[in-house]
């Protein structure tokens, strides 16, 4: 008899047990399975911007439609107001959160020493306190100062928030970025801020686009510095939503018409930002 | 055209010192080439030449003037760093223009200077794209044509070469010696590699510790190294260094180590007289022993087992075990065919030979 050793039959895996095609088939449906738990709540949120405010409470049931939702909320000037200032304030709080995180995390990035050391643990430490801890000292201060309920009076809070959460993301960036071309620059008869301004800041470019994108959404969703830090003069978006819940009950259906109008400035961001976050993201 | 004289440069961050008391005049239009291996301070010397690092002590003139407190752009040298740090948001044409845009020349002398140096650097066709869609070779090409835009007083060269892969860094090792043929301009060029500091260079600095070891051409480095340092990092394959007892007989040096016994004249070699009774350092190159026995009283020999044979095609090295250590031997026939393990005797002519004391290290 020949002493052929006969390998030890392995019992088959999970996948190699499944029908041809099974695996495909699996990641499909886990797929759609996923999408779906996202995209249901938003699906449900449009459904019920569509119906009747006899009929929220039905939505899966319900077949009557209507846009009077979107015409009620836009005849509100609150909300068109809220709409024009959250764009506003998400806008220039980009502007100038970009403005002053892209010079920090450019020191934080290339420079040594007592300022960059004491610039690095401040923000650190701001990072640490918890959010919501900033909510009242800052009312307390946006009174004191006079600019409660204005512009300036988010602004500023926004700013600093964003200072704190994203030098360092711009720092990352930066360091991706090879300090060479800067020397090179400078050889090549720049200054110190003419490498910054003319080499590290194009060569930043998806970083700051990815940036940008994060801060603007960051802002307009933002929802507890807008409903504590102003009021009537300077309405904002987030907040106005919330106030269709009232003492008489809520309006679920002006709250969903009123989100819906907020997701399509978002969702535009979104779709046309994502390749440049994600590219932003990866330097 | 400007020559480059370094007086006492030191350079510390805080308690670590990254180059002391470094002297060097380097001449209108010569090729320098500091060489040492990593943490040398060879870098950082170029960097403060550049005027990317201030100094610690000491001062840098370039072309008579004092260049210590001037800043980059005003020193006029154009630099090639090891990645080319080339602007990638730019396309070749304007990384090229970058430098002259700055010093405000005019567009037709920029276009001027952009088409001799691309026709210098066969880099015309490159002109309008971007340096991600080039090889490293071509963006070392266009790295060296941002420099000779600017006609610079001096060229500084921080290991342009050591990303290129090896066959592309002998090519542009050979470019680079065209170059400088049609652009003589002051040179300093940093490298680890020794090869390069051997085919570049006018002179040679070796460097070790931030410290200057020696300075001279390639081949006094060569032939008269100053010490053991600088003999086993100048030429390839590596010195072989031995350690033996020196005692004195009649009219002769007697040199005993582990397997190893060979005598000298002793008014060839008085230099070894005072050393009597103490340890030496032998240093012999490779390329200088020769397979057989000696042959005269003016050859050392030197017998042990074949451990290995490396087959480059047009010769073979050997490596024969002496005593506890292996002599490298270079040169060797191709077509010998020697066995693993097989007695060897080698020699070698006496005057070949470098004596190093055991511990400082310098030559005798």
């Amino acid at each position: 008899m020949s002493g052929t050793a006969i390998a030890q039959a392995e019992p088959p895996g999970f996948f190699a047990g499944l029908a041809p095609d099974g695996k495909r088939v699996l990641f499909t449906l886990a797929t759609i399975a996923i999408c779906f738990l996202f995209a249901f709540p938003v699906l449900w949120l449009v459904l019920t911007s569509l119906r009747p405010g006899s009929g929220v409470y039905y939505v899966h049931r319900g077949t009557e439609f209507t846009i009077d939702n979107f015409h009620e909320v836009l005849s509100q000037t609150i909300v068109l107001k809220a709409l024009f200032n959250s764009f506003m304030i998400s806008t220039v709080a980009t502007v100038f959160s970009l403005g002053v995180t892209a010079t920090s995390g450019y020191m934080l990035s290339r420079f040594t020493g007592a300022v960059p050391n004491a610039w690095f643990s401040t923000i650190y430490i701001f990072r640490c306190v918890p959010y919501v801890s900033w909510v009242l000292p800052l009312y307390f201060v946006t009174q004191r100062l006079g600019i409660f309920d204005t512009y300036w009076g988010l602004l500023l809070p926004h700013v600093a928030v964003h200072i704190c959460f994203f030098s360092w993301i711009m720092k990352g960036f930066f360091d991706g970025i090879d300090p060479s071309m800067e020397y090179a620059a400078m050889i090549d008869g720049c200054s110190r801020w003419g490498a910054f301004w003319r080499v590290a800041m194009p060569a930043a470019i998806p970083g700051l686009t990815a940036l940008a994108i994060l801060c603007w959404l960051y802002t307009w969703n933002e929802f507890l510095f807008a409903l504590i830090l102003t009021s009537h003069e300077t309405p904002i978006l987030t907040v106005v939503m919330a106030q269709f819940v009232h003492e008489l009950g809520m309006e679920w259906h002006l709250m969903s018409a009123t989100a819906v109008l907020a997701l399509g400035p978002a969702l535009i961001v979104t779709l046309f930002g994502q390749k440049y976050v994600l590219r932003g993201l990866k330097v | 055209m400007a020559d480059v004289i370094l007086t006492d440069v030191r350079k510390s961050y805080g308690h670590v010192v990254a180059v002391e008391n470094f002297n060097l005049a380097v001449k209108d239009h010569e090729f320098v080439v500091l060489v040492g291996p990593s943490g040398c301070g060879k870098s950082t010397t170029l960097r403060m030449i550049a005027g990317l690092e201030e100094l610690s002590g000491g001062t840098i003139a370039i072309g008579g003037r004092v260049v210590n407190h001037l800043q980059p752009k005003d020193r006029d040298v154009a630099m090639v760093f090891q990645n080319y740090a080339l602007y990638p948001h730019m396309s070749v044409r304007d990384n090229l223009a970058f430098g002259l845009r700055n010093r405000r020349v005019p567009d037709a002398d920029i276009d001027a200077a952009i088409k001799r140096a691309a026709r210098i650097l066969s880099i015309e066709p490159l002109l309008d794209r971007r340096p991600r869609q080039l090889s490293g070779g071509q963006q070392q090409r266009v790295a060296l044509g941002r420099c000779i835009v600017r006609n610079p007083k001096v060229f500084l060269f921080d290991e342009p070469l050591s990303n290129l892969d090896a066959q592309l860094r002998a090519q542009m090792r050979l470019e680079l010696k065209e170059l400088r043929q049609r652009v003589p301009t002051t040179s300093i060029f940093v490298t680890h590699d020794q090869v390069e500091a051997m085919t570049l260079g006018d002179r040679i600095v070796v460097m070790k510790d931030g410290l200057v070891l020696q300075v001279g051409t390639p081949l006094e480095l060569y032939r008269k190294p100053a010490n053991r340092f600088v003999a086993g990092f100048i030429g390839s394959p590596a010195m072989n260094f031995i350690d033996v007892r020196v005692t004195a007989e009649a009219d002769h040096f007697v040199l005993t180590g582990a397997g190893i016994r060979f005598v000298l004249a002793s008014t060839l070699f008085a230099r070894l007289g005072p050393r009597v009774g103490h340890t030496v350092c032998i240093g012999v190159r490779p390329q200088h022993l020769r397979l057989g026995a000696p042959t005269g009283a003016d050859q050392v020999g030197f017998k042990g087992p074949l451990m290995v044979s490396e087959q480059l095609g047009d010769e073979q090295n050997l490596a024969v075990r002496v005593g506890e250590q292996d002599l490298r031997i270079a040169g060797i026939d191709p077509d010998l065919n020697l066995a693993a393990g097989s007695e060897i005797e080698v020699s070698a002519a006496a005057d070949s030979l470098h004596f190093f004391d055991a511990v400082a290290g310098e030559q005798l």
